[in-house]
């Protein structure tokens, strides 16, 4: 949103269209499955605006396709973008205010960047007492290569003040009636991070349901911070204020007795994820042959790498390593690997472990918050091994 | 017996939203919660009394005008309450 004037026509034309869905979607049951154009058959929370899962045993391969890749939308998705019609506004504490062209972010040096993405909610529906908000499970997560140029760079080139210790972002999307806008921003230290990105592509794709042409890279960190759809980016002095700042997205700075309401002076902005790891294989209350079990998973760490993942196949009595097979990276998932035989047919735990490179090791309960964010509970399938026929 | 029953269905009754303001209340949704966004994200959550009067706020705040707000918070809580078991989200049909 550029100018008041085109938010106000933008958000009557959004409503109107939103309307004109509003009235098809009352003629049929408003729990029917629906198709999600380039997507596959994902968990649907919900498709207006887009709130897909996706099913673990999907996500096998290091690099996660964009068909199976989670989405999280705050607000409708904005009209399609045409993207060399599409402009980034920069303003405040900079030398050279203006706009910018995907041509212009073409023109600087390109950088790949794999990096895991995760909705911060990502395990909500696992909290008790139950939070409000969408019930992820474990699959709000995915893992990509992102690339386009640095922030840094962009920065630089329409000359940032240096005293400006913050960066706000603001996406084409925009909320209906007094919805608030979505608006984030970020210290300018990790703005100026080599591997925080302005995303031309990701795996070689643009698709606009991820925020292209342009998305906002921030590895390491929460979802929310990846905004996208990027329009304006602004150097300010201060932290944003916008609900998406404050009171959203913010983080108990003490724990609280599980229920408790948030005591909204002690909440912090989330900067940064926990280490975590999740099982993809064999899928959850599944059957297993007897014989060799597969367990196969991945995990991550924010800004660190993941160290040790360790794998328990009797409800955390005895714990192993499992072969991790993926390079160690900051800011991407590992894939890890343990080919286990069961010694005898019957129900089984398996339960797995992250730790990572500065030494954070996944918690059994993970501190429970008014908002269910930031899941990280050590991650449980079970499996029951039949006979031998 | 009889009287034990009668005075246990008053007592229901009086705890329990009765099904008009329920169906009042399905009314409402379909109005006010539509226009925006659409259902499944309130059909697959389970909140307190609480929860979902403080959703109904939020709401309000985001330019939500209510017309029987009280039958729309009946109606969340006795279907959507956190007493009720919760319903895993199914897939989406393949759009590819």
């Amino acid at each position: 949103m550029v100018t008041c004037e085109a938010m106000r026509t933008n958000r009557r034309e959004l409503f109107a269209a939103a309307l004109g869905i509003a009235a098809a979607a009352q003629s049929r049951g408003a729990d029917d499955p629906v198709a999600i154009p380039g997507k596959r058959p994902l968990i649907l929370h919900n498709d207006r605006p887009e709130d897909l899962e996706t099913p673990v045993n999907l996500l096998q391969s290091y690099l996660t396709p964009v068909d199976s890749f989670f989405v999280r939308q705050h607000l409708l998705r904005p009209s399609p973008i045409e993207p060399e019609a599409h402009r980034i506004t920069v303003n405040g504490m900079v030398g050279k205010p203006g706009q910018l062209s995907l041509a212009d972010l073409r023109k600087l040096p390109q950088f790949t960047v794999p990096a895991t993405l995760e909705c911060t909610g990502n395990g909500r529906g696992f909290y008790s007492p139950k939070v409000p908000g969408i019930q992820w499970g474990r699959g709000a997560v995915g893992n990509a290569e992102w690339r386009g140029p640095r922030l840094g760079d962009v920065l630089k080139l329409v000359g940032a003040d240096p005293k400006a210790a913050f960066v706000e972002f603001d996406g084409a999307d925009a909320g209906l009636m007094s919805t608030p806008d979505f608006v984030r921003s970020m210290p300018m230290k990790k703005a100026m991070h080599p591997a925080t990105l302005l995303a031309l592509t990701m795996n070689g794709e643009s698709p606009q349901i991820h925020g292209f042409p342009v998305r906002l890279i921030v590895p390491g960190w929460d979802g929310t911070s990846w905004v996208k759809w990027v329009t304006r980016i602004s150097a300010a002095p201060e932290e944003g204020k916008g609900f998406f700042m404050n009171p959203g997205y913010r983080y108990p700075k003490y724990a609280l007795p599980p229920g408790t309401p948030a005591r909204p002076a002690e909440l912090e902005v989330i900067e940064g994820m926990p280490v975590k790891s999740t099982i993809t294989a064999p899928e959850d209350q599944s059957k297993a042959p007897a014989g060799a079990v597969a367990i196969r998973g991945f995990a991550w760490a924010g800004e660190q790498a993941v160290e040790r993942v360790e794998v328990s196949t009797d409800g955390g009595s005895k714990w192993r390593d499992a072969e991790l097979v993926s390079p160690k990276l900051p800011f991407a998932w590992r894939q890890f690997r343990l080919d286990w035989k069961p010694p005898e047919p019957g129900f089984y735990t398996i339960l797995s472990r992250a730790t990572d490179t500065a030494g954070r090791v996944q918690p059994f309960v993970p501190a429970w918050n008014p908002s269910g964010y930031l899941w990280n509970g050590i991650d449980r399938v079970g499996v029951t091994v039949e006979k031998t026929a | 017996m009889k009287m034990i029953c009668a005075g246990l269905a008053l007592a229901i009754m009086a705890f329990a939203a009765d099904q008009a303001t329920i169906d009042r209340g399905h009314k409402e949704e379909q109005r006010t919660c539509l226009p925006c966004h659409s259902l499944r994200l309130i059909h697959s959550q389970r909140l307190s009394r609480a929860a979902w009067t403080k959703e109904l706020d939020k709401m309000a705040g985001w330019g939500t005008k209510y017309q029987d707000r009280d039958a729309l918070l009946e109606y969340l809580v006795a279907t959507y309450g956190d007493d009720k078991p919760a319903i895993p989200a199914g897939l989406s049909l393949n759009g590819k």
